[in-house]
């Protein structure tokens, strides 16, 4: 899971680069902003089930 | 945000587009970030080295398998990873140069192909390049007479770029071989700029050997290349080791001298991999990135003064420019002076050139949207007619 969410992260990072400088997300890099960020807080969510049980 | 002691987490791609000449094609995929955070710790690809005990045996991750399939993308016969082209290069002329040998270069030749002809001894010879920056066969034709004449000897090796550094030209690599070729001497194609850019066919353009660079063109971490031989010069370069210890009469089974053994053993060599199949793809669609190095490349002309002094139309994203009778007459008066446009760039989201260059400048357009080809061609424009030059 740990490995899920830091590679979530690294296609949020990806997408910064490739909007850069403006980051102005047109339709379809927003929703792909969503879905990601969407399964970046379940995968943080099952690592603090997880890790704090 | 920091990454460690003193250390800055290195943001530059992400705030702004990055138009250094070197660095456009070494950005990393996403996938090659993600090895990267994977496998980040020394020696993390020999957790399933066996017998004989080499990284291009290595089947678990399956480097034995990209190494047959780097070969076989370069149409070459066999590939080792080396840590940079430069490596590459030493190599070769260690194998091929003994001392006094006279070596073919290029007036346009990288600074690393001249240390690779120095430490294996040997002496460099320039190829010079024409009034269009470019080396020709005839002038390797030339060359080699000249050398014959001067030295008696004919060179033993060929260096010769197959996109030079400097303005990003394009040479006829397969004429040059082949004039080479007429003399014996091997041919090493140097595809730092090309390999993994554009289409390279080693033996379609009779090259010997074949060396890329990873982090410079295969969107990969430093330091990484490939160097790649025809199966008749891949038993040299690529012999193993014969020596033996007089003591305890150890030997050391197939490794290769000129490798020094293993080459690339961790972040390196997965980040090479994981960018290989984006790699392979994206050679395939080169003219989108000569098309987006155009919008930018006719921005730039259409500022009066400014000149293009690589080959044009452009067969490269690396570009160099003269904007002496443009930007460096703004940087004459402006309280910034050559400085203004650097910063002026950076104001707008631009980085990657040299700070304080207005005069000769190169940049590299390699990898970006066309939407930030579009945007960073406005951007020029638009410094220039805001410092008072001519937009034609």
């Amino acid at each position: 899971m740990v490995f899920s969410a830091m590679y979530t992260l690294t296609d949020l990072r990806v997408l910064l680069r490739t909007t850069a400088p403006s980051h102005a997300l047109n339709n379809e890099q927003r929703a792909q902003a969503e879905r990601l960020l969407e399964n970046l807080e379940r995968q943080v969510g099952s690592l603090k089930q997880e890790m704090l049980k | 945000m920091r990454c460690g002691a003193g250390i800055d987490a290195r943001q530059v791609d992400e705030l702004a587009i990055n138009i250094d000449p070197i660095q456009a094609g070494g950005r990393l995929t996403a996938d090659a970030m993600k090895a990267v955070i994977a496998y980040g710790d020394g020696y993390s690809v020999c957790d399933n080295c066996r017998k004989p005990n080499r990284l291009d045996y290595i089947t678990k991750p399956p480097i034995a398998e990209f190494h047959r399939d780097l070969a076989s993308w370069l149409n070459m016969d066999a590939a080792r990873v080396v840590p940079g082209a430069r490596r590459g290069f030493q190599a070769v002329a260690h194998t091929y140069v003994n001392k006094g040998d006279p070596v073919l270069v290029t007036s346009l030749s990288h600074y690393t192909e001249f240390l690779a002809v120095e430490d294996a001894r040997g002496i460099a010879f320039e190829i010079p390049d024409d009034d269009r920056h470019l080396i020709t066969a005839d002038a390797t034709a030339a060359k080699i007479e000249e050398v014959k004449r001067e030295s008696g000897r004919v060179p033993v090796l060929a260096f010769i770029d197959h996109v030079d550094y400097q303005y990003g030209n394009k040479n006829d690599l397969k004429s040059i071989a082949k004039v080479a070729h007429q003399y014996d001497i091997p041919v090493l194609c140097n595809g730092a700029y090309t390999v993994g850019i554009m289409p390279v066919d080693g033996k379609d353009l009779g090259a010997d050997f074949v060396v890329g660079s990873g982090h410079k063109s295969m969107a990969a971490p430093a330091p990484s290349g490939v160097l790649a031989a025809t199966a008749e010069r891949e038993k040299e370069v690529f012999r193993t080791t014969a020596i033996t210890g007089d003591l305890t009469g150890r030997k050391f089974g197939i490794k290769e001298p000129e490798m020094m053994g293993c080459t690339l053993m961790g972040v390196t060599l997965v980040g090479m991999m994981a960018s290989f199949p984006h790699v392979k793809e994206r050679v395939k669609h080169f003219d989108r990135e000569l098309a987006n190095n155009r919008i930018v490349t006719e921005a730039l002309r259409s500022i009066d003064g400014t000149s293009v002094l690589s080959e044009y139309p452009r067969k490269h994203t690396l570009t160099r420019v003269d904007t002496t009778a443009s930007f460096d007459t703004v940087a004459q008066v402006h309280k910034k002076r050559g400085f203004f446009l650097s910063a002026a760039l950076a104001e707008k989201g631009v980085v990657g050139i040299i700070p304080g260059a207005t005069r000769v400048w190169k940049f590299n357009t390699y990898g970006m949207t066309t939407l930030q080809a579009q945007y960073l061609a406005q951007v020029f424009v638009d410094i220039a007619a805001g410092n008072g030059l001519k937009i034609s």
